[in-house]
């Protein structure tokens, strides 16, 4: 790795003073993106500021029909929270299953919907439930959060804060993982709620979208048959060594046929 | 004399005998050792893979923090470190010679492949050594590239070395073309298939590293170093380096996995030793995974142009192969070798084909150099044959059993000389394969695929029956020396050099087999220069025929050279001296004397030496398989090994090998894979993200079963199993996927086997396409 | 440079670190624990799994910095007054190491997995050994010696 300086941030305001004074300090939060990439040197930060033990970023509970996770809850928290498994057992099912135990023991929500890797599991159901995403300056909607590979709405020093997923009726997550990275090739959440069926793909394109296909063949009728005829149009689809873009529709149309499957 | 008896300790709960150490984290790796005042080595490499090395700016390295040295291509000249050792000393096609490139440790002039050595920063610290590399500045002029095995070797391809015309290093062939040519011509059919053997990482869980000191007063070395044998990388430094013998002393213990590619003095090791000298302080040099994946050797990478001939009723008349070895930029010591040599020996595998021609090429790309990994081309040669058989009986509608059983060569045939020459001491392919058809309910596969399809899913069965050479060695013994201790306890020493194959616990077996006493006395080290043994590396399958029945001889030995001693002491003659476990007893009193106690009165020492030939391992492995047609992923829902590996020494030791190669060859047919791009050389596949290593749940169960016939190369008649994993599965697996595949009219696919391209290839035919 | 203080094995430990230095290496390096090992540098091989706080974490993709006042414990601290963890234990009856490489961090992660799990059914013990990669064993003996750790513990 390059030289870096850490600090370790008390207060939320701390690290968003620290951030607005340096634009080349990095927030450092699970670290289980971030330190891989410092490791293979392809990022130069000055500062990491480790912003794991700040209070204001912890804690889960439900309030006004919304599950709300602080952005520094680790992924193995979130799978094994009584709280999470009874009110969006869905969410603790997908925590479940990104990266590996280790990874799951240190890998944070904020960080995870912050850098946006179009293979991660979280933004699925952070659009597939309509997430508001709260940062330390406004509230972004689901909708107007992720901006592409590896980018979000989220200014320059702006930290998530936590994540308020309004609670469903009903949602399922469904992984296809890669063989080799284990990240999902194509990750699909269903979810049942109050403004009607979200189908959310991760892992399949440059970025998490919308399947609106199969939500309105969803609607129709919430069962696999449902999805049968469906195609999910494969031209703006990721394509490399590992499968071809055809392929990663057709594992995106599998999962959702799973996912769906579980909620008929 | 028979020694055939079974070594079982028995008990489902075997420990072995070097595990305690391991499970505390108290082993010592290659990373592990430190020596004071040492330095630490970082390297630049390639960042292309083919260009001119125009200039190397190295003023900003060395004057960066905590440098102490920064070592380029014209540091390797002058040291001389330019020409690694061949073993491809024998002659080709027409007589000729292998031409063999030259290679300086660290490139001059020309790099070739991507990750070659350029240069190497020595510092205080690792970490100022890596940012001082990053410091280098290297001009290059980009050069046309080659990475596909087939076209490298056409007109046109660009080329690497001068004298290396062509891109091929070495032509052979072996067999008879003219009585294969007769064969074909009155063939009734003849299966013709086109084999890609993918080129793999071998991929060890530990990474390379190396300690390299010198002494300026003897002028010697001492390199700390993963080894599969001292004797085979002092052999191979001192070919590179003109640095004597006796001035080198090669040093490990614990070493975290082989798979062969170990066994080969790097460049990063020969580099190391221009700076320890120069600055007269030990370099220290750790590796990364994803150096290790542009440095360390490369596996398998056959290319295989294969036909059978056959009569009527499914007789094999002839096989005739073209077989493209594609060894990367430069050649290992060893790497062109395997290839030549050992599918030569088994060409034939268990078959009695009367008819074999076979042309081989070496083959040079752009690529990380090839050595041998897991099996040594012996895998890649039953996977040809295997192939054939399968698609031959699919093709003349014969069942694949009945066809093989038709061809085997049957058990009254042994010893069996093969075409080319080889011997098979003894095998019973009748016996392994009804009894692997028996345990894997062959029977059962048509009910069994019904079920499947009646879930949607496609099911397949497939079988391979194979032969591979294992023993010999190329140095001219094993030796092994016994040590007694006052207390009546063994050390044992030998060359043969255990990568996690358990030698400490079957050495131990073996020598207190032989002495009647527990295997806890005995403690066996391994790559202890200052005992100035010879032996073969570990490797080849060769060891338990090598070292391990040397161990048997030496233990003999022993009781041989102590008896006259134990003697003297009880004042009798010898003839009246008899020994069990441990003590010599007079048969006229009952005075004895044990092995610690005439140790306690002068040294008592043996070595024990032995050379061995070739023996033939052999077995049938049955996989079957079900495939999801949605997302082409297969599930290998049983695995069934019947292996005749001789005399079973430790049945755990010899499943946990079966268990580590069957998942190597698993590995290598449904996801390993390393890709170049072709346009550029560059590695695709460079990390643990992009190649896919197995992980625990690849498969539920691997059901192991013997079928032994005593070997006749070795006393203990045992025959050596850790590669036959990987040299059935790789068919076996292959097979049970084209059997599932076929009704949809899926032509025979290459591995991968991933789940993209069967979903590809399913899709595809479902379409008619 | 940074000084730091941690419980290592029980010990308190302390040492001076250049930010960047991975847990990993501070153990290695600074503290000579060497049974911690390092297999990859993509976070994928879990060697180098050691227990932060009570929990299984990659020490190779931590910060030394970011263990300052944590307890740490590591493949060396496992055995109590020489009597072995019995996920050790399983690992030397059940033939689950060939080179030992991987078994520092599988023996990790298995004891924190059976602390988290006393009962783990055969599916859940794979999917706990995700982070850990063996060349060696095929894993089939592993899977054993986690469930023979599971019964040990009882």
């Amino acid at each position: 790795m390059f030289a870096f300086q850490y600090r370790k941030a008390k207060t939320l305001k701390d690290a968003v003073e620290i951030l607005a004074k340096d634009d080349e300090a990095k927030p450092l939060s699970g670290g289980m993106t971030l330190i891989p990439t410092l490791k293979a040197r392809l990022a130069n930060p000055t500062q990491l500021i480790d912003i794991n033990g700040i209070s204001e970023l912890s804690g889960i509970e439900v309030k006004d029909g919304a599950l709300i996770i602080g952005a520094a809850t680790k992924h193995h928290e979130v799978a094994t929270s009584k709280v999470v498994r009874d009110a969006l057992p869905a969410l603790a099912d997908l925590a479940s299953h990104i990266g590996d135990p280790q990874v799951r023991n240190r890998g944070t929500l904020g960080g995870s919907v912050a850098n946006n890797d179009p293979a991660a599991d979280y933004p699925s159901a952070v659009l597939g439930l309509n997430a508001k995403i709260i940062t330390n300056k406004r509230e972004i909607a689901a909708e107007d959060f992720f901006l592409g590979m590896f980018a979000t709405a989220l200014e320059p020093g702006e930290l998530i804060v936590r994540i308020a997923f309004p609670l469903p009726k009903k949602a399922a997550y469904a992984k296809f993982p890669h063989p080799a990275s284990g990240y999902a090739m194509a990750g699909v959440f269903i979810a049942q709620t109050a403004s009607g069926i979200r189908v959310a793909v991760t892992g399949a394109g440059p970025g998490v979208f919308r399947w609106t296909e199969a939500e309105q063949a969803l609607t129709k009728s919430m069962s696999a048959a449902a999805l049968e005829k469906l195609t999910l149009a494969a031209d703006d689809l990721n394509e490399d060594i590992h499968g071809t873009r055809e392929y990663r529709a057709q594992l995106a149309k599998v999962m959702a046929t799973r996912a769906a499957a579980a909620l008929a | 004399m028979d020694h055939h008896h079974l070594f079982d300790v028995g008990g489902a709960h075997l420990s072995r005998l070097e595990d305690l150490r391991l499970i505390k984290g108290e082993g010592c790796y290659a990373a592990d050792w430190n020596l004071p005042r040492q330095a630490h080595a970082a390297f630049l490499r390639a960042d292309r893979a083919h260009a001119k090395i125009l200039s190397i700016n190295i003023d900003a390295a060395r004057k960066a923090k905590g440098v102490l040295g920064v070592y380029t291509g014209a540091d390797a000249v002058s040291a001389g470190y330019v020409k690694p050792l061949s073993m491809l000393t024998f002659a080709g096609k027409d007589g000729m010679k292998a031409r063999l490139p030259n290679r300086a440790v660290l490139a001059h002039e020309r790099v070739r492949f991507v990750g070659e050595t350029v240069a190497m920063v020595v510092a205080e610290t690792a970490l100022q050594a890596q940012d001082a590399a990053e410091l280098i500045e290297v001009e290059y002029e980009d050069l046309p590239v080659t990475v596909d095995p087939r076209a490298t070797l056409e007109a046109g391809a660009a080329q690497l070395h001068d004298n290396v015309p062509g891109n091929m290093v070495f032509e052979q062939e072996a067999g008879d073309a003219a009585a294969v040519e007769a064969a074909f011509a009155k063939a009734a059919h003849v299966t013709r298939l086109k084999l890609d053997c993918t080129r793999v990482a071998p991929n060890p869980m530990e990474p390379r590293a190396c300690l390299v000191a010198y002494d300026a007063g003897s002028g010697a070395y001492t390199l700390h170093t993963p080894v599969q044998g001292i004797n085979m990388m002092r052999m191979q430094i001192a070919a590179y380096t003109g640095v004597p013998d006796d001035k080198l002393t090669i040093r490990a213990k614990e070493v975290g996995g082989g798979f062969g590619q170990r066994s080969i003095a790097y460049t990063e090791y020969v580099a190391a030793m221009i700076a320890a000298k120069a600055l007269n302080r030990p370099v220290k040099w750790v590796s990364t995974r994803s150096e290790g994946f542009q440095s360390d050797s490369h596996g398998r990478a056959n290319y295989i142009d294969a036909e059978l001939a056959l009569d009527r009723d499914g007789t094999f008349l002839a096989m005739r192969l073209d077989w493209i070895a594609d060894l990367g930029a430069y050649l290992h010591p060893a790497g062109p070798v395997s290839p030549m040599r050992n599918p030569v020996t088994c060409l034939n595998g268990v078959y009695k084909t009367p008819a074999l021609f076979g042309r081989w090429r070496v083959a040079l790309t752009n690529t990380v150099p090839v050595s041998a990994y897991r099996g040594a081309a012996r895998p890649e040669i039953a996977f040809t044959i295997e192939r054939l058989v399968d698609e031959s009986a699919a093709q003349m509608n014969i069942d694949p059993a009945e066809l093989r059983r038709r061809n085997f060569i049957p058990k009254e045939a042994f010893p069996y000389k093969t075409p080319t020459g080889s011997i098979y001491d003894i095998a019973d392919f009748h016996g392994v394969l009804d009894k692997a058809l028996k345990i894997a309910d062959v029977a059962g596969f048509d009910k069994r695929r019904t079920i499947s399809e009646k879930r949607g899913m496609l099911r397949g069965l497939g079988m391979s029956t194979v032969i591979e050479n294992s023993g010999a060695g190329m140095f001219p013994k094993d030796e092994v020396l016994l040590e007694v201790g006052s207390d009546g306890n063994i050390t044992a020493f030998s060359i043969s050099h255990s990568q996690g194959q358990g030698h400490e616990t079957t050495f131990a077996q073996i020598i207190g087999d032989a002495l009647g006493i527990p295997a806890e006395r005995i403690q066996l080290q391994q790559g202890i220069a200052e005992k100035g043994l010879i032996g073969n590396h570990t490797g080849g399958s060769r060891t338990i025929v090598g070292a391990g029945t040397v161990c048997h001889i030496a233990a003999k030995k022993l009781i041989e050279v102590a008896t006259p001693l134990a003697a003297e002491q009880l004042g009798v003659e010898p003839s009246q001296v008899a020994y069990a476990k441990g003590e010599f007893q007079s048969k006229e009193s009952s005075k004895k004397i044990t092995l610690g106690e005439l140790a306690a009165k002068k040294p008592l020492s043996v070595t024990g030496e032995g050379k061995f030939g070739s023996t033939y391992p052999n077995g049938c492995h049955i996989a079957e398989v079900e495939i999801d047609p949605q997302t082409g992923v297969t599930d290998v829902v049983s695995y069934v090994t019947v292996d005749d590996c001789g005399t079973v020494i430790n049945h755990a030791i010899v499943e946990g090998q079966m268990h580590g190669a069957v998942a190597q060859g698993w590995g290598q047919i449904f996801g390993e894979n390393i890709v170049y791009d072709t346009d550029t050389g560059q590695l695709l596949t460079g990390s643990f993200m992009d190649y896919s290593m197995p992980k625990a749940g690849w498969i539920k169960d691997i059901t192991i079963a013997e079928h032994t016939t005593f070997g006749t190369i070795s006393p203990l008649g045992v025959k050596g199993m850790g590669e036959s994993g990987c040299t059935a599965s790789l068919g076996a697996l292959t097979n049970a996927v084209m059997n599932a595949l076929r009704p949809l009219g899926v032509p025979p696919l290459d591995m991968p086997l991933t789940a993209h391209k069967l979903w590809q290839a399913i899709t595809s035919a479902k379409k008619g396409l | 440079m940074t000084t730091i203080k941690m419980t290592v094995n029980g010990k308190s430990c302390s040492g001076e670190v250049e930010d960047r230095v991975l847990l990993a290496n501070f153990l290695r390096d600074n503290l000579n624990l060497t049974g911690t090992h390092v297999g990859c540098d993509t976070s994928q091989c879990g060697a180098c799994t050691v227990h932060v706080d009570g929990r299984a974490i990659k020490s190779c993709t931590m910060l030394a910095v970011q263990a300052d006042g944590a307890d740490v414990v590591t493949i060396e601290g496992l055995a109590k007054n020489g009597k072995l963890h019995p996920a050790q234990q399983a690992f030397t009856e059940c033939h689950a190491l060939q080179c030992g490489f991987c078994t520092p961090g599988m023996i990790m992660t298995t004891a924190a997995l059976i602390k988290d799990n006393p009962k783990p059914s055969d599916d859940e013990i794979v999917h706990g050994l995700e982070g850990n990669l063996c060349r060696c064993t095929g894993y089939l003996n592993i899977v054993k010696a986690v469930k023979r750790a599971a019964e040990l513990s009882k």
